[in-house]
């Protein structure tokens, strides 16, 4: 093990090209991560701050918001389903929003979300009318306190009276009002989506204490007669649109990618152990034993693998933050810098194991000129 | 020549080794190539294949087909524009449909335009263009011709029976954000968005399609429209696709992937020829006392590269052949000769570039070496 560190501090230069390899492997991996968990945040941000339990969409609403419609009779029905639980409406419509002092052409877009009960960050009680919290994301924007963001072609005016942080939705910064706030936006901007009094498009249903949540959503579905699908926030999350086939498509390339990283670690240990066949004799002549010695092998890798980490994960923080805001959906959260992490250094064992054969194979005798 | 193919013949292993990573990465980036094309087709290819040379959006719609409302009033000045030889309608919507003989509920992007030549499909890979209201061209791969889709109301107390489309032809590469698509006529768009919503008071364009007269590109129709008014956004159908909220964002996304991928194929070529000219250098010197020219050496090496990156970059794609036959979730994968040939260019000169320290390294022994052993250090 010391002589396998010896020689790193000798002859760093010797492993300076696996380990630039491995950097950008690691770059790759935090990036790919960075881009996947960027693109979910960006995604699902409002279904993640609901601090409701369940989400009750419209039957054949193939859990989409802008598709369902729950009228006040459902509503009801939901209500006697979960006497001890709280229910809400939430309402969704997707506008570009004009500012004071930019361009005519030059719009934000934003999501404006009507709610009863309160989701993470918020006050219980709804703004008033015309008043909406905007998501954080939108300061990049030049959103302030006071702000009047003129939205859709109506140009329904709405006051930003305050912030809340991690609640984007489709991608775009949101603005979270009242129910009744939502109606008249989507009532004057979209003619062909408006809705009637009392009707949202969904519910947010806070269960009981104790009660387990997927339990109370076939309650629900099954008082409403099949006319709802209830899913817990998880569920609605996973059920966004793409969401799955972008998670998938991801973690295919990050396989492929930790595959890469497993041949380019075995290449490098594979070559070094064939170079240092002679001197594996020796030692094994001086009773060096071949634990020992693979021993070494498999800490070089994990060494050169933990600076290659080292680089990728300050690469990825740097990145994260010199992105100017909207411009590139990424994230750096811890989890996904040690998912990354535990992935490249399980290549740079596999990839060092490949070594191991070799060093089994080395015969003491070579040493004194037995043959290798 | 013959000395580099007779070391690769001796050290398969080696070389199939690195000749499986390149190919792996060549793989890896052609995929993402197909990926990152599928994607985008599946984004906008409805833009792309429907026949309206100009579209204008409002501009709230901020590009987003679904999410433009052309309201009266801008629309009777987008179709007085000079220039403009026909004009029509196009609606979007996305909705939930039944298609006949399925028990499941799926979901379908119904497009609707007043005149075909403006809007819809005019030119199909399988059966033929809408002809009355009622029928449909539907994007292939998510319909089959003779196909009966119902649009489904949801949640909508006494809301009627939705219009029944009978598909009856095909386009490839036509959807629009990623979902199943139907072109139709702009009649069966309204009763479809008045199914799922009877309390709509009207249902209004969501674009207008333009076609310029004889004389008039798409570009100059366009940019008199867009000097006509700034409510109105102007697009030729390049643009609307390429310029459609998201595009930018997934080809800037893969593009990083590319770089950073397209910078690990040489560096593993690089260092993989420079430890093996480390590891042949007292055999290198010996033939250097011998008299072979170290210009010969280079090119034995340079051979070696151009056999492991052009292996890597058959076997690389023989193996991305199988996937573009496959559709991965909704995306439809195609073969990209063009992306093949770019890449196997971009990769062979940058691996012989990366070849150049090792060559470097050939160029500087010195034969005397070999008389004090020093070619072995």
């Amino acid at each position: 093990m010391r002589l396998a560190l010896r020689e790193l501090r000798r002859r760093p230069g010797r492993f300076g090209v696996a380990t630039a390899i491995l950097t950008l492997i690691a770059v790759l991996l935090t990036f790919l991560g960075g881009l996947l968990d960027g693109l979910e945040a960006g995604s699902t941000g409002a279904y993640r701050a609901q601090q409701g339990d369940l989400i009750v969409f419209a039957d054949g609403a193939q859990t989409s918001l802008v598709r369902s419609r729950i009228e006040p009779e459902v509503r009801a029905q939901v209500e006697d389903a979960v006497p001890d639980g709280a229910v809400g409406g939430l309402g969704s419509a997707q506008l570009g929003g004009r500012l004071e002092g930019r361009g005519p052409r030059d719009l934000v877009g934003t999501v404006v979300f009507g709610y009863e009960l309160a989701p993470r960050g918020l006050p219980d009680e709804p703004p008033g009318p015309g008043e909406v919290y905007a998501d954080d994301s939108l300061r990049s924007e030049g959103v302030e306190e006071g702000t009047v963001i003129q939205l859709g072609p109506a140009r329904t005016e709405l006051t930003v009276v305050g912030f809340t942080s991690d609640a984007k939705y489709s991608g775009q910064g949101t603005l979270w009002g009242s129910v009744d706030t939502w109606r008249q936006v989507l009532g004057e901007n979209r003619p062909s989506a408006a809705v009637g009094e009392g009707t949202v498009q969904a519910l947010v249903v806070a269960v009981p204490d104790g009660a387990d949540p997927a339990d109370v959503a076939e309650a629900i579905d099954e008082a409403t007669g099949g006319a709802t699908e209830t899913l817990t926030i998880a569920e609605a999350i996973d059920a966004l649109p793409g969401l799955a086939q972008q998670r998938q498509t991801f973690s295919q390339i990050i396989g492929v990618t930790v595959l890469i990283a497993i041949v380019v670690v075995a290449l490098f240990f594979a070559l070094i152990t064939v170079e240092r066949t002679a001197l594996y004799g020796v030692l094994k002549a001086l009773g060096a034993r071949s634990a020992t010695l693979f021993g070494g092998v498999l800490l070089q890798a994990v060494l050169v693998t933990l600076v290659a980490l080292a680089i990728g994960v300050g690469a990825a923080l740097l990145l994260d933050a010199v992105i100017p805001a909207g411009s590139l959906p990424f994230a750096v959260t811890s989890g996904r810098l040690l998912s990354s992490a535990a992935a490249l250094l399980f290549a740079a064992a596999v990839g060092a194991a490949f070594s191991l054969r070799r060093v089994l194979r080395v015969d003491p005798a070579s040493a004194i000129g037995g043959g290798a | 020549m013959q000395l580099a193919l007779r070391e690769m013949r001796r050290a398969k292993t080696r070389f199939g080794l690195l000749i499986a990573a390149v190919a792996l990465l060549v793989f890896l980036i052609l995929a993402q190539q197909a990926i990152q094309t599928g994607l985008i087709t599946s984004f906008v290819g409805a833009l792309r294949e429907q026949s309206a040379p100009v579209i204008v959006y409002s501009t709230d719609g901020q590009r987003a087909l679904q999410g433009s409302i052309v309201p009266p009033p801008l629309e009777a000045q987008i179709r007085g524009v000079e220039g403009a030889a026909a004009a029509g309608r196009i609606g979007q919507g996305t909705f939930t449909v039944r298609v006949e003989g399925d028990d499941d509920l799926s979901d379908a992007a119904i497009i609707g335009a007043e005149d075909r030549s403006v809007g819809g499909i005019e030119e199909v890979d399988e059966g033929r263009p809408v002809e009355r209201p009622g029928e449909a061209v539907g994007s292939t791969g998510d319909f089959e011709i003779g196909d009966r889709v119902q649009v489904v109301a949801v949640g909508v107390a006494g809301a009627g029976e939705g219009p029944v489309l009978e598909v009856v032809g095909l386009v490839r590469g036509a959807q629009i954000q990623v979902t199943p698509t139907l072109f139709t006529t702009w009649d069966d768009h309204v009763a479809a968005t008045q199914t799922v919503n009877p309390e709509a008071p009207t249902v209004l364009p969501n674009a207008i399609g333009l076609r310029p007269e004889d004389g008039i590109t798409a570009a100059e129709l366009a940019a008199r429209v867009n000097d006509l008014t700034e409510e109105a956004d102007a697009l030729t159908r390049d643009e609307a696709a390429r310029e459609a909220p998201g595009v930018a964002q997934v080809q800037q996304s893969f593009q990083i992937i590319f770089l950073l991928f397209a910078l690990v194929v040489p560096l593993v070529t690089g260092l993989f020829f420079l430890i093996i000219t480390f590891q042949k250098s007292a055999s290198l010197t010996l033939l250097r006392a011998i008299g072979i020219r170290g210009g010969a050496l280079v090119r034995s090496l340079l051979v070696q590269v151009v056999v492991v990156i052009g292996g890597g970059l058959v076997l690389g794609t023989l193996l991305y052949l199988p996937l573009t036959r496959v559709e991965v979730g909704s995306l439809v994968l195609r073969f990209d000769g063009a992306a093949v040939g770019v890449w196997s260019a971009l990769l062979l000169v940058l691996g012989l570039l990366s070849a150049l320290v090792a060559a470097r390294r050939v160029l500087k022994i010195d034969p005397y070496e070999a008389t004090v052993g020093g070619g072995a250090r």
